[in-house]
């Protein structure tokens, strides 16, 4: 019986039609495999630094390689140069790569001149995640600041990219703010571009 | 003919250089993909005209020697690719449509999770993936 329903479901393959393939993968597995992620990590280290920093290393390799494959898709692509250009374009084109929609919104800090905020009311990695009381200020959107971090830096523009909760009035769920914080060199080309 | 291609990253480190030609003189296509990065360099700091040749990725004809023509490519993230040919009459579009291949494959061989960015590309696939490309690069001018 098993056998009969293999080869029925081989001939079903080879006759369904070649088709482009699905671009998305199953949010629970991504799940899994963060909590995993998370998980093993954190066997690994003895503090919260420490944990968060490893998060963000795994971040930063994954946001290498997708500066390198969005270039090459978005056909016609001209380098980035200004820091607004960049910004533009993690806020929008990474988040809809990788989270299927445009980041919730793009500031420029108000204290200081190299600091700038991309925040989300739910970010997707932290979607089935619940930090116990004892982390403290810990956040798994660490992942999603290496990502940014990974791309800032293969397009030429170092900076220190963190993740931070911002408790907001009237919801229950704190909303979640990547902070990035460009280095000096960063500025002095941008005023020198006028 | 195409005699060598080479991919030259950021920071003018050679992450991978293979010559497609059987006499012996690696060393003196290492040289000219070597004094090819500075007139990539130079294009890139200086811009004959500022605007939309500013941010353009495919470079063109960087210099001609005495028997070899020199195309270059700049990716988003400073890597550069280089691309030595013996041909005389190669096609703009012909050039751009093999880099644009070569881009694929690249992108294809740093998405690798083993691959350390920075490290000479060591996969197999990518090389054979460019062993076809440089062929039918040839055999797509000739005719």
């Amino acid at each position: 019986m098993i056998g009969v329903g293999k080869i029925k479901q081989y001939s079903n393959i080879l006759d369904k039609p070649l088709s482009k393939g699905k671009q998305e993968v199953s949010l629970s597995a991504f799940a899994f495999l963060f909590s995993e992620l998370v998980q093993y990590n954190q066997t690994q280290v003895d503090n919260i630094a420490e944990l968060e920093r490893r998060l963000e290393d795994a971040g930063y390799a994954v946001g290498a390689r997708v500066l390198e494959l969005l270039c090459h898709r978005d056909k016609g692509n001209r380098r980035e140069t200004r820091l607004l250009g960049i910004l533009s374009f993690v806020h929008s084109t990474v988040w809809k790569v990788l989270f299927g929609k445009v980041a919730d919104s793009l500031e420029k800090g108000t204290e200081h001149e190299d600091e700038y905020m991309i925040s989300e009311k739910e970010l997707l990695v932290n979607k089935f995640i619940s930090i116990p009381k004892d982390m403290g200020t810990f956040n798994c959107g660490a992942f999603v600041a290496g990502i940014v971090r990974g791309v800032l830096d293969g397009a030429g523009f170092p900076a220190v990219v963190t993740a931070h909760f911002v408790p907001m009035e009237g919801q229950q769920r704190p909303r979640t703010t990547i902070l990035i914080k460009f280095a000096e060199e960063v500025l002095r080309r941008e005023a020198r571009l006028g | 003919m195409i005699v060598c291609v080479a991919v030259v990253g950021h920071q003018n480190n050679p992450l991978y250089i293979q010559s497609f030609t059987d006499a012996d003189d690696a060393l003196k296509l290492h040289h000219i993909v070597h004094c090819s990065l500075d007139v990539v360099d130079e294009r890139v700091n200086n811009p004959k005209k500022s605007g939309p040749t500013l941010n353009e990725t495919f470079l063109g004809l960087l210099y001609p020697t005495e028997n070899y023509k020199v195309y270059g490519y700049l990716t988003n993230t400073k890597v550069k690719f280089i691309l030595v040919t013996t041909d005389l009459d190669v096609r703009d579009a012909d050039v751009r449509n093999f880099f644009r291949r070569f881009h694929a494959a690249y992108v294809d061989a740093v998405s690798n999770p083993f691959h350390v960015p920075g490290k000479k590309i060591t996969s197999r696939t990518f090389a054979e993936r460019v062993s076809t490309i440089v062929k039918s690069f040839g055999l797509s001018s000739a005719g």
